[in-house]
């Protein structure tokens, strides 16, 4: 192959790749930059009076203490969970293990607002369905739950935060090598005795891992919070945000800006507080040859554990889905539960709503527009930090998990003050805006599962395509497509389905005519109507449904939300 | 310390670390990774088990260990029963008081060198004192006393292996098993690892077994050999017999090279129609079989001599011998022998093979 015919393969490839990062770094880095910017520039001198302002207001600066609190306390608890059943699925002889580890992380893949929606049914003061039945059960005289409160709060986001915590350790756990395990073991240890001399020691970065991980995705959480938390008047900042973003004026977006950029700090000092320590920590402990692990028998403990765990599975994920679905069939709310008490009526009519479809296509058609957008830039995104030794090669992926790790909220209110015009692109109140929300959000979903898919492909294939004269256009559709095929099928739905359901980010930016179902369902719970949210909640949790069972069909079990 | 050769401190009761293995069998679903294992170790016998990749040398081990159950059968350390199917009983490995090392060394990452080493004595409770002795005993055993600050990340392979190595002696078990030990290490590093192993093992007397797929491990450190395929034991000998008879095809195959003709075995002959010759050699049970030759137990010479007739194709010079391959009729026959006798033959040369050593296998 002579230098003409080569040249123009290499430009190709780089003029495709640079639009690819330059898409990424003005829908990322620069609305965040912006973003700060703004907060700290007002009338164009540095100005953190902004600041000052805000925090004085005492709502906005318990709403900070709030989120710290909160944060804190389910990290905790979700690790206090999470540890002890990534454990029991993955070194004990407890039955049923695949089953209980779709269970645990069952909740991962249901909307937060979703559940706290069924939490409020069940966990209601006054009728909701737990405490009701609970009330007669015990013949107590008052509700014996109020989830209206900081410990109902922390109790959902539990529930919905802690898999993060839950996947991290697991995942970790199954990587590990066994036999560090048994060494301690044939060293005279007890299984109890291995566990906290050895196993817990060698999965501490998992675990600080997984919770930063939930730390962040509480403190960025608005569902939960907006939903269970506002009414019990426990304000954190997204709800702060917000509302100021609501109060729609300049001096409202300037405060809301202050409160994300500390939401923002929050999330990079956690983050590097954990880089920090694992810095120190981090061992490879991966493991070669035998990697069947030696089970722990549990013995006479096996049947009270199991049962523990099928309660928690039960609480979980059952009730508060059968909740939802109950809900969504009653005829009268006013009336007990029971099978005359049941109809289809409300889903006929739900379906009959031309408002409530549009509010669906409208989200079908922004998530299927983002899935594809970032599926295409993923792949760039991927090929490049896989097959290239560019310099540099890292820096889009780093960006884009950058914007998967920055608050939903915070993205949201950079994209707003970006563009509405300020420079020259004016995406307010358009599907674009939310298209380009979702994208940055979780572009990084779809370069993970390409990148991995990527990386298992020899480069020799792709070389051969190339040395037999194809371009590098060529070789990519037909050598490297065929063979990452599902994962990009999967990477699709893995941004898909979050951007489907999305709230946070959709309910400021959303316009009169772009409505998505995830703010649909938030205003119905909140001002309208609670049965017609249960329906429609029972059509989102289908569709997600549906969506995981084709992604874990296309990833043979290897991906799932 | 590892004088009182009879007697566990710990527990204070008297052990020989005489290892017996009844009937044992595992099978994993429908699979049966060991099938009928019988063998008595004895007390300060270094063995080996060995055989080729999936056969069940470790499940057999970990058998042993207490890491799998086995599924029929009886496992006794020293008189204590420690595993059996009938009597439903099963002692797990932290009651075994064995000492095992495993291919990936399994060193703590987060323990320096001699937290590592120190651990089995931190679990049984020992004193500070007796801790700090009797660690720095072990270290000075595999020669890691000036490494006992390091993390296991600041160690070779083989510094690793030998922390290993002396984490599981610091009990002063009187059973040491070895899952392939050496086979991470590089051919260098494993040769002397090999002979330090046998000398330790020497010199605490303790019983040894030693799994591994390597045979030249297996034979240069062995007292007894236990040849596995497919979850059978093939042979159970020294080194030396395995080698110099092997009980059966799949042993002569696995140990050492060799080469297999279809022979045909009359009162008195051996009909060899392959090769189109006859060997006079009584004895042998009439009927099909298969004759095995080992390479170094053919002499090649030049064609006026008598013996069997071929064509030489290839030599391949391996330092101090040639290994030879020789077209005799459709056969290919190898041959290895000194390089001073064999450098002057050419390629193409007519040559003569006779056969010095011969085994039979019959085949019915
Ligand atoms: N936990 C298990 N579950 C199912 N099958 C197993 C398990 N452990 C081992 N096996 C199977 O039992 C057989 C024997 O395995 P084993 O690990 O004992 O072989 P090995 O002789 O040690 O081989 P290698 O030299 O490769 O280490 C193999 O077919 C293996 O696939
Ligand atoms: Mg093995």
């Amino acid at each position: 192959m002579d230098k003409k015919t080569f040249l123009p393969v290499i430009d190709l490839k780089w003029i495709v790749i640079s639009i690819a990062v330059a898409t990424l770094i003005s829908f990322t880095v620069l609305p965040m930059l912006y973003l700060i910017f703004r907060s700290i520039v007002v009338d164009g001198v540095i100005n953190i009076e902004n600041y000052r302002e805000v925090y004085n207001n005492i709502v906005n600066f318990s709403a900070f203490v709030n989120t710290f609190k909160i944060s804190i306390t389910v990290t905790a608890v979700s690790l206090l969970i999470s540890f002890p059943l990534a454990w029991l699925v993955g070194r004990t002889d407890l039955p049923a293990k695949g089953f209980f580890r779709t269970l645990f992380v069952a909740t991962y893949m249901i909307p937060p607002y979703v559940g706290a929606i069924a939490w409020i049914q069940l966990l209601n003061p006054r009728v909701g369905y737990m405490n009701v039945y609970l009330q007669k059960l015990f013949n107590l005289s008052a509700a014996p739950f109020d989830i209206y409160s900081f410990s109902g709060l922390v109790w959902c986001l539990t529930l919905f935060y802690s898999p993060f915590a839950f996947i991290t350790i697991s995942r970790a756990l199954e990587k590990m090598d066994p036999t560090l395990e048994e060494a301690s073991r044939v060293s005279g240890a007890t299984p109890f005795e291995t566990l906290y001399r050895v196993t817990l020691p060698l999965m501490f970065p998992s675990i600080l891992a997984g919770g930063v991980l939930v730390f962040i995705g509480v403190a960025s959480a608005f569902g939960i919070p907006a939903i269970v938390g506002m009414p019990a008047k426990i304000e954190v900042l997204t709800t702060r945000i917000v509302t100021y973003v609501y109060m729609g004026t300049g001096k409202g977006i300037r405060e809301a800006t202050a409160l994300a950029v500390s939401l923002m700090l929050v999330a990079n000092a956690i983050l590097y507080f954990m880089t920090y320590i694992l810095g120190k920590k981090d061992y490879v402990t991966i493991g070669g040859k035998s990697m069947r692990p030696n089970l722990v028998e549990l013995g006479k403990w096996k049947w009270p554990i199991t049962a523990i765990v099928g309660a928690y599975g039960l609480v979980s994920v059952f009730i508060p889905l059968a909740s939802i679905l109950v809900t969504s069939m009653l005829k009268s709310l006013s009336r007990p539960v029971s099978f005359d008490n049941l109809t289809f009526e409300k889903w006929l009519a739900v379906v009959d709503n031309s408002q409530y479809m549009e509010t669906l296509s409208n989200s079908f058609i922004t998530a299927s527009i983002a899935a594809t957008a970032a599926t295409l830039i993923a792949l760039f995104v991927a090929y490049l930090l896989v097959k290239t030794h560019a310099k540099g090669r890292r820096i889009p992926d780093s960006l884009a998990t950058l914007g998967g790790a920055t608050p939903s909220i915070v993205i949201a209110l950079a994209l707003i003050i970006t563009f509405s015009g300020e420079f020259g692109l004016n995406l307010y109140s358009t599907l674009g805006i939310l298209i380009v929300a979702y994208m940055v959000k979780y572009l990084t979903m779809a370069v993970r599962t390409i990148a991995a898919s990527l990386s298992q492909v020899h480069s020799s294939l792709e070389e051969a395509a190339l040395n037999s004269g194809a371009n590098w256009l060529r070789s990519l559709k037909d050598i490297l497509l065929p063979l990452i095929a599902p994962s990009i099928v999967a990477g699709w739905f893995l941004v898909f389905m979050p951007s489907f359901y999305e709230l946070t980010m959709s309910i400021i930016l959303y316009g009169s005519k772009t409505k998505t179902i995830g703010v649909l369902l938030y205003e119905l719970q909140t001002y309208a109507d609670p049965q017609d949210a249960s329906v429609l909640a029972v059509v989102v949790l289908t569709i997600v449904l549906l969506g995981n069972i084709i992604l874990r069909k296309i990833s043979k079990g290897n991906v799932g939300i | 310390m590892w004088e009182s050769k009879y007697v566990n401190q710990n527990k204070g009761d008297l052990v020989v670390a005489e290892v017996k293995i009844q009937s044992v069998t595992k099978m994993f679903g429908e699979v049966k990774a060991v099938n009928d294992f019988n063998a008595v170790i004895a007390d300060g016998e270094f063995v080996s088990i060995l055989g080729p990749s999936g056969c069940g040398k470790t499940t057999m081990l970990r058998m042993i260990a207490g890491f799998e159950r086995a599924t029929y059968g009886e496992i006794y350390i020293g008189d204590k029963l420690v595993s059996s199917s009938q009597a439903n009983k099963f002692v797990p490995p932290e009651d075994r008081n064995i000492g095992m090392v495993f291919q990936s060394y399994a060193v703590w990452p987060h323990m320096n060198v001699f937290d590592n080493v120190a651990y089995p004595l931190k679990i049984k409770k020992y004193s500070k004192q007796q801790i700090m002795e009797k660690t720095t005993r072990a270290l000075e055993l595999v020669h890691l006393e000036a490494f006992s600050k390091r993390l296991p990340n600041q160690l070779s392979g083989g510094q690793q292996q030998r922390v290993a190595l002396a984490r599981a002696l610091v009990g002063e078990p009187r059973l040491l098993l070895l899952d392939e030990p050496l086979s991470n290490l590089d051919a260098k590093l494993r040769e002397s690892m090999r002979f330090e192993i046998k000398e330790l093992q020497k010199q605490l007397g303790i019983t040894v077994i030693y799994v591994t797929h390597d045979q030249a491990e297996a034979m240069a450190m062995s007292d007894r050999i236990i040849v596995m395929n497919q979850g059978v034991i093939q042979q159970s000998d020294m080194p030396e017999f395995v080698y110099e008879s092997p009980a059966n095809q799949i042993v002569a195959d696995f140990i050492g090279l060799v080469n297999f003709i279809p022979a045909e075995v009359s009162a008195e002959n051996i009909i060899l129609p392959s090769i189109n010759h006859i060997l006079y050699s009584p004895g042998y049970r009439a009927g099909k079989a298969l004759l095995a030759v080992r390479p170094e137990h053919i002499v090649m010479t030049t064609a006026e001599n008598i013996g069997v007739s071929g064509t030489l194709l290839h030599k391949f010079y391996l330092g101090d011998s040639i290994d030879c391959r020789v077209a005799v009729k459709k056969e290919i026959i190898r041959v290895i022998g000194k390089a001073s006798v064999y450098q002057h033959f050419q390629s193409g040369d007519e040559v003569t093979l006779q056969f010095e050593k011969i085994m039979v296998f019959p085949q019915d």
